[in-house]
């Protein structure tokens, strides 16, 4: 492993973060909206939109996306701080992005669903999710290296 | 084919988590060998599990003082993924043993304790009779206790009593006149206990998840614990018995996903791929790496939620039990969605073939769909949005 390949030069943790904590926030403001202004819906019969059974689960469907991302966020970083093999590095790091982005899209989702607003979400288009799934699938099902984590030296 | 009231052989003691994790990977690849043939004849694993429980696999969250190992819930749900992965019905087999052995913790006597414990490190395995087919849901019991001079006297009808069938001693939920739960330790070959081999589910074949019958079963007070304690008060014990739940389908997750690989790498490319080979079909590939990353999500999940109940068994409070109860929550929920999807799409990328008998390889799917049902998923997005956003903490009881 050297400076040209390192996988943190490929693989670009810093956008996962970006969406896992933009996702963290639009839950939070989601929540807060929902505790406080929402109204319920009116044939449900309920006081408060807080109280509505499929509000409160689809949070915990939020909830669950989000610890995974952060949880496969930690086991990339954790891999990083270990791990000498780049492709690892790499496949780890494309999985917490993937997790992240999901998460970030679902509570997107969630916000226009109950709030009915869309805030802004980060840009993307320079890290095409769809090409992160086959790059961890050939890792893991053909043992192909990714050409960009292949070491140089 | 029954038990015997006591071990063939008596268990080897294990003093680490690191050796815990090493003897759970000996035991499944031997296990994994005939786990297909076990399911197809549904063989009852009672050598297997000899084996098991003597490997002292079945000890390990016995705390040290009382010889065993305490080893953390992060090892013990690993040790479970392991051997589920392997073989998912002896994965579950140690569920409600487990489970007791916290209760016994949580509201025995020291002198309970102690003796419970020694007979658990010598071998001896905990088989359970506390669900009931026909109570109004899964927390209501008609089984009956009624103290007397001679100790208690059991008498009820329990179902779902997965282990009964191998154990030696046989813990029973019964109620008193006020509804409180007791656990009465009814050791194998009592007058009154019959243990029926009634299990004829499309998963989980080799469990023997039958009936247990209790007739005018009198066992001395000393056999008896205020079970009710454990949830009258906070405890870890409801994320205790959910995380080994979850840890079997995790397990079940992994074993399908390797399946799905093995058989990928042998599938015939389709027409209109323009490949040589199936395995370089890239849709095939782009969903390999779906559920890659689904299932390292599940595990991470659940080696949290391993790390919340060790945090509510140092500092028991409702805080920590309900964090506990939300995270393992999250890990039921994972677990559930990612053995079912592994287990599924493992035909869809393996190849038509891939259904055919001789494979067998429905049983991952079968196990999945049987296993998840012990409590439903739907509830648990309930409860962690319930908590997120109400701040209300789960209830407690054996199934959160």
């Amino acid at each position: 492993m050297n400076a040209l390949s390192q996988a943190t030069a490929h693989e670009k943790p810093e956008q996962s973060h970006d969406d896992l904590r933009r996702a963290r926030e639009l839950l939070q403001s989601t929540l807060t909206f929902v505790r406080e202004q929402a109204k319920p819906w009116p044939g449900s019969g309920l006081a408060r939109a807080s109280d509505d059974p499929y509000v409160i689960s689809r949070f915990g469907d939020l909830l669950i996306r989000i610890e995974v991302a952060a949880a496969l966020q930690e086991r990339a970083q954790a891999l990083l701080a270990r791990e000498q093999d780049v492709a690892e590095v790499g496949v780890a790091q494309a999985e917490a992005a993937i997790a992240s982005r999901e998460a970030l899209l679902a509570v997107s989702n969630t916000e226009f669903e109950l709030t009915g607003q869309r805030s802004p979400l980060p840009a993307a288009l320079d890290e095409p999710l769809r090409w992160k799934y086959p790059l961890i699938g050939n890792y893991r099902l053909n043992g192909v290296v990714p050409p960009s984590f292949r070491s140089v030296v | 084919m029954t038990a015997t009231v006591q071990p063939t052989r008596t268990a080897h003691i294990i003093h680490s988590d690191a050796e815990a994790i090493a003897v759970a990977r000996t035991l499944a690849e031997r296990f994994a060998v005939e786990a297909s043939v076990r399911d197809r004849e549904r063989r009852l694993p009672f050598a297997e599990l000899d084996e098991f429980s003597a490997s002292g696999l079945w000890g390990i969250t016995i705390p040290k003082a009382y010889g065993g190992a305490g080893v953390s819930y992060v090892t013990v749900a690993e040790v479970i993924k392991i051997i589920s992965a392997a073989d998912s019905s002896l994965g579950q087999l140690p569920q409600n043993h487990l489970g007791v052995l916290d209760i016994l913790l949580q509201t025995a006597s020291e002198e309970q304790k102690r003796y419970y414990f020694a007979k658990v490190l010598q071998g001896y395995r905990f088989g359970n009779a506390f669900s009931e087919a026909g109570s109004k849901h899964a927390g209501a019991f008609e089984t009956r206790i009624r103290f007397n001079a001679d100790g208690a006297r059991i008498d009820g009808e329990k179902f779902y009593c997965t282990g009964a069938l191998f154990a030696h001693i046989v813990p029973a939920v019964a109620v008193d006149e006020e509804n409180k739960a007791f656990i009465a330790f009814i050791e194998r070959g009592s007058s009154g206990l019959t243990v029926i081999d009634s299990w004829d589910g499309f998963g989980q074949r080799t469990t023997a998840s039958g009936g247990v019958t209790l007739d005018a079963v009198q066992v001395p007070l000393s056999a008896v614990i205020p079970a009710h304690r454990a949830f009258d008060e906070p405890t870890a014990d409801g994320p205790i018995s959910q995380i080994i739940q979850a840890a079997v389908d995790t397990g079940l997750s992994v074993g399908a996903l390797e399946e799905a690989k093995r058989y990928a790498r042998q599938s015939r490319p389709w027409i209109d791929s323009g490949q040589d080979h199936g395995w370089q079909d890239p849709f095939t590939i782009a969903a390999i790496g779906d559920l890659e990353w689904r299932v390292h999500g599940t595990e991470a999940i659940l080696e949290k939620a391993g790390l919340a109940i060790d945090q509510a068994l140092r500092e028991p409070n409702e805080d920590t039990v309900a964090q506990a109860s939300v995270v393992v929550a999250q890990a039921k929920v994972l677990s559930a969605e990612s053995a079912l999807l592994a287990s599924s799409k493992l035909f869809e990328l393996a190849g038509t073939r891939s259904v055919l008998g001789k494979y067998n390889l429905d049983r991952y799917w079968r196990n999945a769909r049987t296993h998840t049902l012990h409590d439903p998923a739907r509830w648990k997005y309930h409860l962690i949005g319930n908590f997120l956003l109400n701040g209300v903490k789960p209830a407690r009881h054996a199934w959160n």
